[in-house]
């Protein structure tokens, strides 16, 4: 009885510019044990400088390689039906003014919103209010009240993005780091959807 | 004034204080603030507490407000208020929305997936900076 090969794509692959991608880095395979390694270095694609820094691999591709090599073969395919490879450019750091710049622009955005969000509640009125319940006295600038409220501010910021206590109480990522994986993860979609000719065609 | 004066006072009480309730309810919910606090506290078991707390504590201050129950516990009290409502409204201002989509953009757009750290520091100083200057100098 023949054997069926089994193979599945992986999900992202990062490669250096005009490095040759080989079956053994876009896919797992499992065969009959001993032809795999001869497999994983067949050669499937060659990064070319004109291809930006996104490449899709279609699981036809892959399909089309092994045909060629083994016109017998039975697949058993597993998993996504693209890949997606990135080209690691080399000049891609941060620029540090630019990165002081956003720095400064979200520090100041931020205060500026925290000012206009206690405008827009009345803040102000409020602590007067709170102290004046507490304390039974008048104060037109309840200051022992505002600054700790004010550091709390940070602390509680602090606390919802997990930089305290960093993996120390579980393992369960930030709303942050959930959110930057939603997002890439959106992003992933549509390279796979626009970047892969095989995707769309359009007859006229 | 009329019984039926008073009746229409009553229910129009009533159906504000239903609406602002469950509007207050519904914000506090969209922001994943408690989920948040669970998670980072480990207490899934309590919270059914915390539902209760976020009701009693919106009843209270109501009550206190509205009845002037006043008192006259010393100053440093406020201070621990204070810190308090800091926190909460800081994790107010983190879940919003707006801060959460805006920063896997801004990251990715110069190149600062890994640094993200600093980009919200800019922030966490930002509005203690901002809020303290409020305060000070009376804005």
């Amino acid at each position: 009885m023949k054997q069926p090969m089994f193979l599945r794509l992986r999900k992202r692959l990062a490669v250096k510019p005009e490095a040759l991608i080989t079956m053994g880095d876009v896919c797992q395979i499992y065969w009959d044990g001993e032809r795999e390694e001869a497999i994983k270095r067949m050669p499937i694609y060659r990064v070319k400088p004109q291809d930006g820094n996104l490449i899709i691999i279609d699981i036809m591709q892959v399909i089309q390689r092994l045909r060629s090599a083994y016109p017998e073969v039975e697949l058993d395919i597993q998993g996504a039906p693209q890949l997606i490879v990135e080209v690691l450019n080399p000049k891609k750091n941060a620029n540090p003014v630019l990165v002081v710049l956003v720095w400064l622009l979200l520090f100041v955005g931020s205060g500026l919103a925290i000012m206009n969000f206690h405008t827009d509640v009345s803040m102000l009125q409020v602590h007067q209010r709170i102290f004046y319940l507490i304390t039974g006295q008048e104060n037109k600038q309840p200051l022992w009240l505002q600054i700790p409220y004010s550091i709390g501010i940070g602390l509680g910021m602090i606390l919802f993005f997990n930089h305290i206590f960093k993996k120390k109480i579980n393992e369960e990522p930030s709303p942050l780091e959930v959110e930057l994986f939603m997002y890439q993860q959106s992003l992933d979609q549509y390279y796979i959807q626009h970047e892969n000719k095989e995707n769309q065609r359009t007859k006229v | 004034m009329t019984i039926w004066i008073g009746l229409l006072l009553v229910i129009i009480g009533l159906g504000g204080g239903l609406a602002v309730g469950s509007g207050l309810v519904a914000f506090i919910t969209v922001l994943d603030i408690i989920p948040r606090l669970t998670q980072l506290t480990n207490a899934r078991r309590f919270i059914r507490a915390f539902e209760w707390s976020l009701v009693m504590g919106a009843l209270f201050f109501t009550l206190i407000d509205f009845f002037h129950w006043r008192t006259r516990l010393p100053v440093f009290l406020t201070s621990i208020y204070g810190a308090l409502a800091g926190v909460f409204i800081g994790t107010l201002a983190a879940g919003l929305t707006e801060v959460l989509n805006v920063f896997p953009i801004l990251a990715k757009r110069i190149h600062m997936d890994g640094k993200l750290l600093y980009l919200l520091m800019a922030m966490v100083f930002g509005k203690v900076t901002g809020s303290l200057l409020q305060w000070f100098l009376r804005l």
